[in-house]
């Protein structure tokens, strides 16, 4: 401060705007995003460590495997397409979709995000990450097929489930995969953000009186073996479109949900 | 610094004008910002401001527009004037009142006044 | 419904009132804030400071009533909210951030952000920007509160109790420079405190709220003299206030010790003559009068 600052003996007209600039839609959405990625450890390290740890692990298994089974080892390592190592990777992101949504968003009204605004940049964060993911994984499950199973016939990226056949295939299993579990999570966590405890309660009263009312309806009807062919005729990619119907549902439930829920510290 | 029970500004104002009447402030040079003088007092600059203001009203100091305030020619003999008026009101008055219920008279209060102001 | 909003109306609030369950937080409040003035929030705990700041966010839901901001309905509404920094008292920091982290997501916010400013401040503050956030004191979750609070320049401003476990120097630290920045910068700032006798000078606008109603909307300079403690003996001063509105009564012995409404200078040149010694009251013992408070419930500040 000089001693010439002139004399505003009345401060100056504020700033504050007259018309009040709302900022372009695409940016502010942005900004959720990038909230989310300020720390990059939570969303895209951890992940890959632990990835990267299962797969040491696996290695060594197979290696064990291959020592220990002598003739038979082809036969024993051709089992691992079976191997479930990499499904850890869709639960996770169902862990990182809860922990995002409860951590950063009080955090994000805190700095006057708007719940549509915080909601839609999560949503797009989730698919780029979901994207990202199934690039990953597409690509690791043809690496592991070009290396003949990282030289070993271990199956950890190209199991039964997703990652064989076509490169369209390997990438839209585990996208629709990810997704699913990344807005379930979402869901979940809108729930506990909007209702608390007592939410958490009566969604995982009603979710589990769905499931048996379900099965013991199909068991009644005797439908086991036309759920059975359901999914065989779908196949794993028909069944991945599918799961785009309750994640697309999961999404809007946690935007309504959440366009209400109320930030507590 | 800031007394309470009376509005900050009129004690801003009054501050202003003690520095003028001390001369600590001389005429026709420039006082401190209303940011400065809020920084100081560590008081709102709106009141501040609102100080400054008063002064400027009863031309004590004048604005030059793009510089700042300034003490107007002959504001240190106006303000002398106007706390001469006030002296009986806020000095004499309450002296006269505590003294007479102390039951010291006219004659003893003027001789203390007389030894009091010898004394350095 | 329409309301005659003055035109430099920051927010405007009327008829708001906000349950939860059985109990009223806020019983139809109508208040104005306005532009750029600092303000004070102040009442005591659960008197519905917060409340009111959160439905004036958009962050909770009002049960009835209006409320405007920059002349618009905030809720929801990215243009009045992206104008809008609210400090909370406990903000909840993502838990696996380090300091860092918010200096560098608060911009992508906050359109004013003086990346400089905050530098500064995070000096003064003497806080530890690779510490885990997890890691920090009380005092040091505050200091992040008030650099961004101040580093926004948000055009509305709101601090809720922001000084929790911060020294007497930080508070200083805090109180100078928002000052020096709020003269730079004009701004809506509303503070809300518990520390009365210490923000009493910075503000130019009281609102003193109490079981979810205002109990005081005034200029804080008019509030100044606006009460008096009148002490003497007993008898002299009931005459006095004999027919005064009491605020506040005390006594041992027989003296009394009374706090009447405003005096002019006929009125206060009579209880002097009368013998009886007239002090000011505080702002925050005018608070706590007002509010029927035990003066424990408001920290007296060091």
């Amino acid at each position: 401060m000089t001693a010439v600052t002139g004399l505003p003996v009345t401060p100056s007209p504020s700033r504050a705007p007259a018309r009040l600039s709302k900022g372009h839609p695409m940016s502010r959405v942005w900004n959720v995003v990038r909230l989310h990625l300020t720390n990059t450890w939570a969303m895209l390290v951890t992940p890959g460590i632990i990835l990267g740890v299962i797969f040491l692990a696996n290695l060594a298994i197979w290696v064990i495997i291959t020592r220990a089974a002598g003739a038979d080892a082809p036969e024993a390592i051709e089992g691992t397409q079976y191997s479930g190592a990499a499904l850890f990777i869709f639960v996770y992101m169902m862990v990182v979709a809860v922990q995002a949504i409860t951590v950063t968003f009080p955090f994000a009204l805190g700095y006057s995000v708007t719940r549509r605004d915080y909601y839609l940049g999560t949503s797009l964060l989730f698919v780029l990450l979901a994207l990202a993911w199934s690039i990953v994984l597409a690509a690791l499950s043809l690496l592991e097929e070009a290396t003949n199973g990282w030289g070993l016939g271990g199956h950890m990226f190209t199991s039964i489930y997703f990652g064989n056949g076509e490169v369209a295939p390997r990438l839209w299993i585990p996208f629709a995969g990810l997704l699913f579990f990344f807005f379930i999570g979402a869901a979940v966590a809108t729930i506990y953000m909007r209702w608390r405890m007592n939410g958490m309660i009566v969604f995982w009263v009603v979710s589990l009186i769905l499931v048996v009312g379900l099965a013991a309806l199909v068991t009644y009807t005797d439908s086991w073996p036309a759920v059975g062919n359901w999914f065989s005729t779908n196949g794993v990619v028909g069944v991945a479109s599918w799961s785009l119907v309750p994640t697309a549902v999961a999404a809007v439930t946690g935007f309504f949900v959440l366009r209400r829920a109320t930030p507590k510290n | 610094m800031i007394e309470e029970g009376k509005p900050i500004f009129v004690q801003i104002a009054e501050q202003i004008e003690n520095d003028v009447i001390d001369g600590a402030i001389e005429e026709e040079t420039q006082v401190p910002s209303t940011n400065e003088f809020a920084a100081f007092y560590r008081i709102n600059p709106a009141t501040a401001g609102k100080g400054v203001n008063r002064l400027v009203e009863d031309g004590t100091l004048y604005k030059k527009r793009g510089i700042g305030m300034f003490v107007a020619a002959g504001a240190r003999e106006r303000l002398l004037a106007k706390r001469r008026g006030e002296f009986r009101a806020e000095y004499l008055e309450p002296l006269l009142a505590e003294a007479a219920k102390l039951s010291i008279t006219t004659d003893q209060l003027t001789d203390m006044i007389r030894t009091e102001g010898t004394q350095p | 419904m329409t309301h005659p909003i003055a035109p430099d109306a920051v927010v405007h609030v009327s008829g708001l009132t906000k349950r939860f369950g059985s109990f009223t937080a806020l019983d139809s409040v109508d208040v104005t804030i306005t532009r750029d003035k600092i303000h004070g929030l102040l009442g005591r705990n659960g008197a519905g400071k917060t409340t009111l700041m959160q439905l004036i966010t958009a962050q909770d839901f009002p049960t009835h009533g209006d409320v405007r901001v920059f002349g618009e309905t905030p809720m929801e509404n990215a243009g009045v909210l992206r104008h809008v920094c609210f400090i909370k008292e406990s903000q909840k920091y993502p838990e696996d951030w380090r300091v860092k982290h918010v200096f560098a997501s608060a911009p992508h916010f906050f359109e004013n952000w003086d990346a400089d400013f905050a530098e500064r401040l995070i000096a003064d503050f003497r806080l530890p920007t690779r510490r885990p956030i997890k890691k920090l004191s009380r005092g040091q979750l505050s200091a992040i509160g008030v650099i961004v609070g101040l580093a926004s320049r948000a055009p509305l401003t709101f601090f809720d109790e922001p000084y929790l476990g911060l020294d007497a120097v930080a508070r200083q630290t805090f109180y100078d420079r928002l000052l020096e920045d709020y003269a730079d910068h004009p701004r809506t700032v509303v503070l809300s405190t518990h520390l009365i006798d210490e923000v009493a000078n910075l503000l130019e606008h009281v609102i003193v709220i109490d079981e979810g109603r205002i109990l005081i909307d005034s200029a804080a300079d008019d509030l100044r003299g606006s009460a008096t403690t009148v002490v003497g003996m007993r008898r002299v001063v009931d005459a006095f206030v004999a027919d005064r509105e009491v605020l506040h009564r005390d006594g041992v012995g027989g003296l009394a010790s009374v706090t009447v409404g405003r005096l002019d200078d006929a009125e206060r040149r009579a209880a002097l003559e009368a013998g009886l010694e007239l002090s000011p009251v505080s702002l925050q013992q005018l608070v706590v009068h007002r509010t029927h408070a035990g003066s424990a419930a408001f920290e007296v500040s060091a």
